[in-house]
C-alpha cells in the first residue's frame, strides 16, 4: 500500500496532532485549542474541518476509503450493573408511581448505597460518584473501529513510538498473533487475540537512540588477571611474572627472557613438590607431575631456540601454571579450598558493611538486567526515549505484559458513564462533527 | 523574460569554485552564517574583493514559531522529558486544577489513563489460580478484575515463566520503566480494579417505547426486556458472573455472609468443572467420529463428510475440500486476503 507523503508531518505553522511520541507533536498537542472562529462557518465547513483534524490523528496512514468502509454508526457501550441492587429490586420500582419511577426514592437509594460503599467496583471512590448519572460520551467512540487494527493496538500497547512504526513492525514480520506471524497491519483483532512483538524492536522503538558509531568511545582494554592465578601461591607467581612483565609492552627478547623465567619457575616448583612430599603422593599424581615437568622442559627448549616464533607461548605457560595449581591439591582439598574462598569472598566483598553490600548487590542486579551491550541497536544501558512519559498510557481493552512484549486484546473499546475508551485528543464536539461527516446524513 | 536575480548569498560566492558552493547551505543561525563567511575566505585571494567578508542580507534566524517551540521545551516542556520514579501520569492534561489524575489530553476529559495491573498484582492472580487452584470467577470477584483480564494475565504469565526457564532475553528495563510511567494498581481490597459486571448495551434497548400497562401490574426488568424485543434477555440473565447475583440474593434472603460466600465458592467451582466436562465430552465425540489407521509411517485419520454440505452452488463455507468446476476466488483482484481470525 502506498502511504501518504510525510511533508510537514509535525509542522508548527499548520499543526496537526499525530499518533507519535515526537516532541513537536507534544508541543502541537499542548497548543491544541478549541477555536471559536469555526462556529461562524457553515455546518459543512465545520464538519470538513473536524474530519480533517481528527483524521490527521486517527489512522492518518490508512486510506480514506478504507476507513469509510470500517466506519460504523453503531457505537458500543457498557453499563456496570450492581448485583446487590439487582438482587434487592426486580425493576418494578422504576415503573411505580406515575409510570416513570419514584424519583425521590431512587435518588435516596443511590445516595444510601454510596454512603455504605457497597458499590464502587468501577475504581472510583464511592463518595465521589455523582448522584445524577452523567452522560455516556458516545461521540468519542467515533474512531473505535480503528482501534481494532493490529498496528493501532501495537501503538496503544506502547510497543512502538508511532502508529507508522507499528505498521512497519507488522510489514517487516516482527509481529505474531496467537503465535503465528502476521504481516498485515490491517488485521482486525478479535477479542482474546494475543499479539507479540519482537523484544529488540520494542526496545529500539521506545529506547534512546544509539549515538553514531564514530562517536562511541572505544572501551579501554582491561588487563584483568585470571581468577585461577589469583589463588595460586607458587604457580601463580610464575603466572604473575608472565603477566607483569607483559609481552605486549616489551620487545621480543625481553619477552623471551620472561617466558623462560616463568617456565623455569614452574619446573622448579613441580620438582619441589615431588621431592618434599615423596611419600604422600599417589603414583597417579606423581606421574602427572612428571608429565608436567616434561612439558615445561619442552616448552623451555622451544622458547630458547632463538628462531622459533614466540606466539602461543604465554598460553602454554598459563595452561601449565593452571595444571600445576590443580595437581598441587588433592581433589578433596581443592573442593575445600574453593568453598573456603567462596565463603571468604561472601563474608566481605572488598570489606563492605552489610548495608553497603546490599546496595552493591542491587547495583550488580541492575547491571545484569540492563547491561551495556554495544551489539544492540539501541543505546545501552536502555533508557526510555525523551518525552515518552507524556504519551504513556494503556487503555483498558488491552492487557499488556511488558516483560515479554506481548498483549491480549480483551474486548472492543466501549463507552461508559462519563468515560470513553478510545484515546482521542479532541473534544466531544469535534468528534461529533466528524461522526456526522461520516454518517453522510447530516 | 528577464534573467532571475540570484540571491545575494549566491552572488557572494560567485568567485569561488564549485565544491565550495555545494558545501554552503543557507543557514538559520548567525553562527553558521559566520562559518560560511570563513569558508569564503579560503578562496584564492586574487579573485576576491572586500565584499566577501560581509553580506548585506540579514542573517536568517529561527522563525518565531520555532523559537517559541524551543523556549517551551526548555521551560514547561522540560517536565515531560524524563520519567521520575514514583511519579506516574506525566500527562499534558494532568494539571493541578483538574481532579482526576490520569487525564491525558487537555481537551478530552472523557479519556482517563486508568491504572494497569502491577507486577505484584499479576503474580498474585497467577498464584491464586495456578497454586491455590481457585476458580477463575472467584478470583475475578475477589480482586474485582474482569474475567477476561484474569485469563489474559494467566496466559501471558505462562509465556513469561517459560521464557524465564529458557533463559530468553526479556525486556526488563522497558517493563520497569513503563510501569513507572503509567498508574498501577497493586490489587489491595480497598482499591478495586475495574467493573466486573459490565452489561453490553444492546441496540434494541436504546429506543424509547411507549408501552401502556395497567397500574396494578408489576412491570419488572423481564417485562421490559420482552417489550424491547422477543429475544432480548433481562439483565439478570446477562451477568458475566451469575453466581455473584445468587450470592447477593442469598444475602437479601437473610443468609449469613459466611455461608453465602461458601455457596458462591462452591457454585463457581462447579461451573468451572462443568465447562471442563463439557469440553471433554465434545472432544471425545469428535474423536469418535474419526477413524485412525496407524501404519508404520503415517497415521491416517478418516472422517465422515457429507457432500451436501457444499450447498447448491458448491461454495458453502462449511464444505470441505476442492470441488471440480468451482474455482477458488482467493487470487482475484480486489478480494481481501487478510485473515479474519488466527487460531
Amino acid at each position: 500500500m502506498k502511504l501518504r507523503r510525510l511533508s510537514r508531518f509535525h509542522g508548527l505553522k499548520r499543526p496537526r496532532v499525530r499518533q507519535t511520541w515526537n516532541k513537536f507533536n507534544l508541543y502541537n498537542l499542548y497548543r491544541l485549542r478549541e477555536p471559536s472562529y469555526i462556529f461562524h462557518k457553515t455546518f459543512f465547513q465545520q464538519k470538513w474541518w473536524a474530519k480533517a483534524a481528527t483524521r490527521a490523528y486517527h489512522g492518518e496512514h490508512i486510506k480514506e476509503r478504507k476507513w469509510e468502509l470500517m466506519f460504523n454508526r453503531r457505537l458500543l457501550s457498557a453499563v456496570d450493573m450492581d448485583p446487590a441492587y439487582l438482587a434487592a429490586n426486580d425493576g418494578s420500582e422504576l415503573a411505580s408511581g406515575r409510570g416513570s419511577g419514584l424519583h425521590q426514592r431512587v435518588a435516596e437509594l443511590r445516595m444510601a448505597e454510596d454512603g455504605e460503599g457497597t458499590t464502587g467496583r468501577d475504581g472510583t471512590k464511592p463518595a465521589r460518584r455523582p448522584a445524577a448519572p452523567c452522560a455516556t460520551p458516545y461521540m468519542q467512540m467515533t474512531y473505535a473501529p480503528l482501534e481494532r487494527r493490529l498496528d493501532q493496538a501495537i501503538f496503544r500497547a506502547l510497543f512502538a513510538s508511532s502508529a507508522r512504526q507499528a505498521r512497519q513492525f507488522c510489514v517487516h514480520g516482527a509481529v505474531k498473533v496467537n503465535g503465528v506471524k502476521m504481516k498485515y497491519p490491517g488485521y482486525l483483532l478479535n477479542p482474546g487475540d494475543m499479539f507479540q512483538v519482537d523484544v529488540d524492536r520494542v526496545m529500539t522503538a521506545t529506547g534512546r537512540r544509539k549515538p553514531p558509531a564514530n562517536k562511541t568511545a572505544t572501551p579501554k582494554k582491561e588487563n584483568t588477571p585470571k581468577p585461577a592465578a589469583e589463588a595460586a601461591d607458587g604457580a601463580a607467581e610464575s603466572q604473575e611474572a608472565v603477566k607483569d612483565e607483559a609481552f605486549e609492552e616489551l620487545d621480543e627478547a625481553a619477552a623471551r627472557e620472561a617466558a623462560l623465567k616463568a617456565l623455569e619457575r614452574i619446573k622448579e616448583h613441580a620438582k619441589l613438590i615431588i621431592t618434599s612430599t615423596r611419600d604422600d603422593l599417589s603414583a597417579k599424581r606423581k606421574r602427572a607431575f612428571r608429565a608436567l615437568i616434561r612439558d615445561a622442559r619442552s616448552a623451555h627448549w622451544h622458547v630458547r631456540k632463538s628462531d622459533s616464533p614466540l606466539e602461543g607461548t604465554d598460553n602454554t605457560i598459563e595452561d601449565l601454571a593452571a595444571m600445576l595449581l590443580q595437581l598441587e591439591l588433592s581433589p578433596a582439598e581443592a573442593k575445600a579450598k574453593e568453598k573456603a574462598e567462596k565463603e571468604a569472598s561472601e563474608a566481605d566483598v572488598f570489606g563492605l558493611s552489610q548495608d553497603e553490600r546490599k546496595i552493591f548487590e542491587q547495583l550488580v542486579q541492575a547491571d545484569k538486567e540492563n547491561p551495556i551491550d554495544p551489539s544492540k541497536p539501541y543505546a545501552t544501558p536502555w533508557k526510555p526515549r525523551p518525552y515518552m512519559p507524556a504519551f504513556a498510557f494503556i487503555p483498558r481493552y488491552l492487557e499488556v505484559n511488558q516483560k515479554i512484549c506481548s498483549a491480549v486484546y480483551l474486548r472492543h473499546p466501549v463507552a461508559r458513564q462519563g468515560l470513553a475508551e478510545v484515546p482521542t485528543p479532541f473534544p466531544f464536539w469535534m468528534n461529533q462533527l466528524a461522526f456526522n461527516w461520516y454518517l453522510r446524513r447530516g | 523574460m528577464p534573467p532571475r536575480i540570484r540571491s545575494s548569498q549566491a552572488l557572494l560566492l560567485n568567485g569561488c569554485s564549485s565544491p565550495l558552493l555545494s558545501s554552503f547551505t543557507p543557514s538559520h543561525t548567525v553562527a553558521a552564517a559566520a562559518g560560511a563567511a570563513q569558508t569564503t575566505r579560503q578562496c584564492p585571494p586574487s579573485q576576491h574583493t572586500q565584499t566577501s567578508y560581509f553580506s548585506t542580507t540579514a542573517p536568517l534566524e529561527l522563525t518565531r514559531l520555532r523559537r517559541d517551540f524551543e523556549t517551551w521545551l526548555r521551560t514547561q516542556g522540560k517536565r515531560y522529558r524524563d520519567p521520575t520514579p514514583g511519579e506516574p501520569c506525566r500527562y499534558l492534561g494532568n494539571t493541578k486544577q483538574f481532579s482526576p489524575k490520569g487525564k491525558v489530553f487537555p481537551l478530552n476529559p472523557e479519556f482517563i489513563s486508568q491504572p494497569v495491573l502491577s507486577e505484584s498484582a499479576r503474580e498474585k492472580i497467577w498464584r491464586s489460580v495456578m497454586v491455590d487452584a481457585q476458580p477463575l470467577k472467584a478470583v475475578s470477584a475477589k480482586y474485582s478484575v474482569d474475567m477476561r483480564r484474569v485469563a489474559a494475565v494467566l496466559r501471558l504469565k505462562a509465556i513469561e515463566k517459560q521464557w524465564e526457564q529458557e533463559g530468553k532475553q526479556m525486556a526488563l528495563p522497558y517493563a520497569k520503566s513503563v510501569l513507572e510511567m503509567v498508574p498501577v494498581n497493586h490489587l489491595t481490597p480497598e482499591r478495586p480494579h475495574e467493573p466486573i459486571n459490565d452489561i453490553h448495551v444492546h441496540g434494541y434497548t436504546m429506543q424509547q417505547i411507549f408501552l401502556p400497562t395497567s397500574e396494578s401490574r408489576e412491570f419488572t426488568r423481564a417485562d421490559a426486556a420482552k417489550a424491547f424485543g422477543e429475544h432480548i434477555l433481562p439483565v439478570d440473565q446477562k451477568m458475566r458472573i451469575p453466581e455473584l447475583l445468587a450470592f447477593e440474593k442469598d444475602l437479601v434472603k437473610g443468609e449469613e455472609r459466611r455461608t453465602a460466600e461458601e455457596n458462591f465458592y462452591e457454585a463457581t467451582t462447579k461451573s468451572e468443572r462443568d465447562i471442563a466436562d463439557r469440553e471433554l465430552i465434545k472432544s471425545q465425540l469428535e474423536e469418535k467420529r474419526k477413524l485412525r489407521v496407524d501404519t508404520d509411517r503415517f497415521e491416517f485419520r478418516f472422517e465422515q463428510i457429507s457432500v451436501d454440505k457444499a450447498g447448491r452452488k458448491g461454495r458453502s463455507r462449511s464444505a470441505v475440500g476442492w470441488r471440480y468446476g468451482v474455482p477458488y476466488n482467493d487470487r482475484r483482484r480486489g478480494v481481501v486476503k487478510i485473515p479474519t481470525s488466527v487460531e
